[in-house]
């Protein structure tokens, strides 16, 4: 029997999850930042040349980097609290005695399996200006169609319905779960009380929802940040570029230019926003300990 | 009683109207996208372009997804999406099991700085990575395969899973271990014969979640698998959408049955994914 110390027995067992993260997580960020610094484009097969801060130069004066950056952040202000207002409202809902529990849970968890480059096409297709069920719904109450995609407002609005409705039953999800783990004896002292229900929701439901939706808000940021497939499925950044946003931009750079100088700065700026957020995760859960 | 006694608010919020309506709020907002997209796929051609639109199908036909199977590879899609995402569940499981097993039940010293680590990592934005995995993938003659994605995605659910087990290895009394141990069992036979048969459902559970993970990425799959062979699903959708044409019946009906296979599994296992779903979320 080969009878290894504790010890050496944990550094065996985690050595295939550290080879795994520094292969994937790691080394690229390190390669990362070092191709940040560098002129690098497989089209030009030109060797990597070394250009100091000249990425992040060329970053700050270019135009579409701000717009896309903007997109992005807009998106993350508005979907972020957009998908938890409507999953505090759909987990209100579901939480209500219902006879059958399956089909309740059932709609929380179809949206959230649905890949999100599905939920874009999905979406676009409602959203289509001929034949969308969008517009025959607008028409049926008497108002005119509307061409969602060729207008930039219009068509960032389908696109953060879309994340909103995507994301949403993910939240509603973690606060039910939030919800049923609050005592009914605390409603109950409370009728006794006679404090109503709007008053039992600010007093008693909410604060005790606090924790998990903190967690669910900051994972929602992190993802928000990242935003791609659903905008990329929609518009593909359209018209112009107008909802195009910072991963998508990063994505052109690398995949269609094949400039990782560029495309590499590029992805640093995202890497440092989502870093921000992470940072004021850990500390959320290190003062919860 | 009292409950109901106390207002006549009470009356209504749990009352039957109320509970009727939210039902079908939940509903019509959970299921009515991929019903949309099922009725769309039964459509023809013919009723697709008639206005003012019709929804529910007319003549419903089958033609869409005879169409959708031979005017691409979907198959190829779908065996590419259902291996990536299956071989590297596997792979998930097997390195997280064997991390959380460590955390778990081996006194570490560092065990917080490594879960700070782990949590850490959970929230990493693989977009970031796109430049430098790609010009790695590149250099080790990776693009357009399956290992491009496996590794990715493994380290994309590795985190999740990795907390989840710890969380239910904890909850597996030591005595257990000690006794199989006594019985000449050494650790890891301990770990595979008695810990993870019994949290059977918890790395059942973890899988799911990776099995999910790894069949809805995008991004990645769209940038590293650029031949049609390879394509997953998701990415293989685009193609049947031409220059100018968007042959809307027939992406549905690829859709349908792109949806199908997990809405299969979180049909059976939706209690199991729920309670994987929240602890995660709420542990981090």
């Amino acid at each position: 029997m080969l009878d290894l110390s504790d010890r050496a027995l944990a550094v065996l067992l985690l050595a295939p999850a550290a080879i795994l993260l520094s292969l994937i997580i790691v080394y690229p960020v390190l390669r990362l930042l070092y191709t940040s610094f560098f002129s690098l484009s497989l089209t030009s097969g030109l060797p990597a040349e070394f250009v100091g801060l000249e990425n992040y130069q060329l970053m700050i004066e270019d135009p579409v980097f701000w717009e896309t950056t903007w997109n992005t952040v807009l998106i993350t202000l508005i979907t972020v609290p957009g998908a938890l207002f409507v999953g505090l409202g759909l987990a209100l809902l579901a939480n209500l005695p219902f006879g059958m529990q399956w089909p309740v849970r059932l709609s929380l968890l179809i949206p959230w399996a649905l890949p999100l480059s599905f939920a874009g096409l999905i979406f676009a297709w409602f959203f289509h200006s001929e034949y969308g069920v969008v517009n025959d719904v607008l028409a049926r109450f008497g108002f005119p169609g509307v061409i969602w995609f060729n207008s930039p407002n219009l068509a960032f609005a389908a696109i953060c319905l879309t994340i909103v409705w995507k994301t949403s039953s993910f939240m509603a999800l973690i606060i039910l779960a939030g919800l049923q783990t609050i005592p009914r004896s605390l409603y109950e002292a409370a009728d006794v009380d006679g404090a109503g229900r709007i008053r039992q929701f600010f007093e008693i439901t909410l604060p005790l929802l606090k924790p998990a939706i903190v967690v669910a808000l900051i994972f929602r940021t992190i993802t928000a940040l990242q935003t791609f497939d659903i905008p990329f499925m929609m518009t593909g950044g359209g018209p112009g570029t107008s909802t195009a946003t910072l991963a998508m931009y990063i994505h052109q750079n690398t995949v269609s230019f094949l400039d990782l100088g560029y495309g590499s700065a590029l992805a640093v700026v995202m890497f440092a926003l989502s870093m921000c957020v992470t940072a004021v995760y850990l500390r959320i859960i290190r003062t919860k300990e | 009683m009292s409950q109901v006694a106390a207002s006549g608010a009470n009356s209504f919020f749990s009352g039957k109207p109320l509970r009727f309506i939210a039902a079908t709020i939940l509903l019509v907002n959970g299921m009515f996208p991929a019903l949309w997209i099922l009725f769309t796929s039964l459509k023809t051609e013919a009723e697709l372009t008639v206005k003012p639109i019709t929804w529910l199908p007319h003549t419903p036909t089958l033609a869409n997804y005879m169409q959708a199977f031979s005017d691409q590879p979907l198959h190829v899609f779908l065996f590419n999406s259902f291996m990536v995402a299956l071989l590297s569940t596997c792979l998930t499981l097997l390195v997280s099991v064997l991390a959380a097993y460590a955390l778990a039940r081996l006194n570490l010293k560092y065990r917080g700085l490594i879960l700070s680590l782990i949590i850490a990592v959970s929230t990493f934005p693989l977009v970031t990575l796109l430049v430098p995995l790609f010009e790695i993938m590149r250099a080790l003659n990776l693009l357009n395969t399956w290992i491009a994605l496996i590794l990715p995605y493994t380290v994309l659910s590795l985190p999740v899973c990795t907390l989840m087990l710890v969380s239910f290895f904890e909850g597996i009394p030591r005595d257990l271990e000690n006794a199989a141990m006594i019985d000449g069992c050494t650790r890891m036979g301990a770990l595979f014969k008695v810990v993870v048969p019994l949290c059977a459902p918890g790395v059942f559970t973890a899988g799911i979640l990776a099995f999910v993970n790894a069949w809805d990425e995008f991004l990645l799959a769209l940038s590293f698998n650029s031949n049609p062979a390879l394509r997953t699903l998701p990415v293989g959708i685009q193609l049947y959408q031409g220059e100018f044409a968007f042959p809307w019946p027939v992406i549905s009906a690829a859709l349908v049955v792109g949806i199908v296979p997990v809405a299969i599994l979180i049909v059976i296992f939706q209690e199991r994914v729920v309670s994987g779903l929240t602890s995660g979320g709420i542990k981090g």
